[in-house]
């Protein structure tokens, strides 16, 4: 985390932990559930740790949404849920007469919807925050596993990558996964200077 | 491109369009979403589309409009969260029968003076229409493919299938999970006697007897292999496991089908081995089949015509307990 400090460390948890929160609030109307997102964990890596950083982890087989971001500093957001998560999350989301067979047909374009929900409602606290517009692309949703993340290989290796890891339990159906939002930036230090402006407009700087 | 053309082609276009200012106010309202909606853009001009559509008030489009206008965020509705939004009808007739269309939106800014916001519409009904078709047909051949096409209920495959996602589930909400093993006694020799018709009849009627006995359960049994016949029961303990077992095998035996090759009671009888357990996170599914088939094979030694249940603690097979059989006997 040497390229931020960690007052800017501090200040995307804060302004992250907003998004969650509105997350979870238009999640919990969808499902008609209590739905907890935690506080992220945040992290900034290289685009080629990041394969690194999932193997291991519950993130084998991924459902992955993305949204391109363009404002200040251009983005590419990418939310994974492990594919089990993923399909229990719905399960409870569509109709509760469906098979999980019938649920993994509808999985594309719901976990689009819900990746859409989680990513926009973050972005737009950033976005807020920082009095800047951040013009969001529509989503796409991918399945893939650790083995074939290709957003990643694309360009630069050594491009840096902001990781929130996410913890989301739903109350009544005893669900709980992890979610990671990758947050691919185009330019650190323009990222820099939307925390320095916000910091300095909060005064903490 | 000229604006007359311009507007001939968004009229063109099979999918509904709107276009909204940045006060989330109407200003285009292609010939589409006339068609589907019966309004005209004269109807809907400068108006909002919660005053045009009351149940678009608290709706996730409502929000997904007011982050476009505020955030010049981007959003999309499926069908399968988002029922029939929007009332527009794929036929006029629709209407009457309140059947609403299907629809995809798409929800996303624009760089413009005068316009803020597009929203696109796309008709799903008759994709939707085409899946549940498809699926129907797709459900009738896997539900054929799991089964045994001799006595009707789940084949190996089936059973094999629900070993696994039930143990998973025992294991993920920490509850128990049992098994039953059940096994034809003397089968071969029934065989020997009455040939193999007269064998396939026998499993026909002791299959159709194991699944009315369970009807009330809801448990499905399956045909393990050959003459076996093998039993999953979510959320039960070694006690209502054994309740079950000895329920089966009385009903078998109750069947009263002669068997003059069986040395002891002369008609046909079961022997069911019984285990149970809390999986723990190391175990595989596959230890419940050991346990249930050891309990078996012990249950056969025993004499057949009984149940037996596996014996953690031990490592060894257990008859029941006279307390598992009160009540049983008297019915």
């Amino acid at each position: 985390m040497s390229e931020l400090s960690e007052l800017h460390r501090d200040a995307l948890g804060e302004l992250f932990n907003l998004g969650v929160g509105r997350a979870a609030h238009s999640l919990s109307q969808m499902v008609r559930d209590e739905i907890e997102l935690s506080a992220p964990f945040v992290d900034l890596i290289h685009a080629h740790e990041v394969t690194a950083t999932l193997i291991g982890s519950e993130f084998k087989e991924l459902s992955m949404v993305t949204i391109d971001f363009e404002g200040p500093f251009v983005s590419k957001a990418i939310l994974l849920f492990p594919e089990r998560n993923a399909l229990a999350i719905l399960s409870n989301m569509l109709d509760p007469e469906l098979t999980p067979e019938e649920v993994a047909e509808f999985e594309q374009e719901a976990m689009c919807e819900i990746g859409n929900v989680i990513l926009n409602a973050c972005m737009s606290a950033l976005a807020d925050e920082f009095g800047i517009q951040l013009h969001g692309g529509l989503p796409e949703h991918y399945f893939s596993d650790t083995d074939s993340l290709p957003i990643f290989a694309e360009g630069d290796a050594d491009r840096l990558v902001l990781l929130l890891q996410i913890r989301l339990t739903m109350r009544q159906q005893l669900v709980e996964g992890h979610l990671i939002f990758l947050l691919s930036v185009g330019s650190l230090q323009d990222l820099r200077d939307c925390l320095d402006a916000y910091l300095d407009r909060i005064g903490m700087r | 491109m000229d604006i007359a053309l311009g507007a001939q082609l968004i009229d063109s276009l099979r999918i509904g369009l709107i276009l909204l200012d940045h006060r989330g106010q109407v200003v285009s309202w292609n010939g589409w979403m006339k068609r589907h909606s019966g309004l005209t853009l004269a109807d809907v001009a400068g108006r909002r589309l919660e005053e045009l559509f009351p149940e678009v008030s608290g709706s996730r489009l409502e929000s997904s409009i007011s982050d476009t206008l505020r955030f010049k965020l981007s959003a999309m509705l499926a069908p399968s969260l988002n029922p029939s939004l929007l009332p527009l009808y794929h036929r006029p007739g629709d209407r009457q029968r309140d059947q609403r269309m299907q629809q995809l939106i798409y929800v996303s800014p624009l760089r413009h003076e005068h316009c803020a916001c597009l929203i696109q519409i796309h008709d799903m009904t008759a994709a939707l229409r085409r899946e549940r078709r498809l699926r129907a047909q797709s459900n009738q051949l896997i539900e054929t493919s799991y089964q045994d096409a001799l006595t009707g209920v789940g084949n190996r495959r089936r059973f094999d299938q629900d070993l696994a996602q039930r143990f998973r589930q025992a294991k993920d909400k920490k509850r128990p999970i049992a098994m039953l093993m059940i096994d034809v006694d003397s089968f071969k020799a029934y065989n020997d006697h009455f040939g193999h018709q007269g064998g396939d009849a026998c499993l026909i009627r002791v299959a159709q007897t194991l699944r009315d006995v369970l009807r009330r359960d809801g448990d499905r049994v399956s045909r393990y292999g050959g003459e076996e016949f093998a039993l999953l029961l979510s959320d039960a303990d070694l006690t209502a496991a054994c309740a079950v077992a000895e329920r089966l095998r009385l009903a078998v035996e109750q069947l009263a089908l002669p068997h003059p090759a069986a040395r002891s009671i002369g008609r046909v009888s079961v022997s069911i081995g019984i285990a149970a357990m809390i999986p723990t996170d190391e175990q595989l599914c596959y230890i419940l089949v050991a346990q249930a088939d050891l309990a078996l094979y012990t249950a056969k030694d025993a004499g057949r015509n009984r149940c037996m249940w596996y014996d953690a603690e031990s490592g060894i097979a257990r008859p029941l307990p006279d307390s598992a059989l009160a009540g049983l006997h008297s019915k």
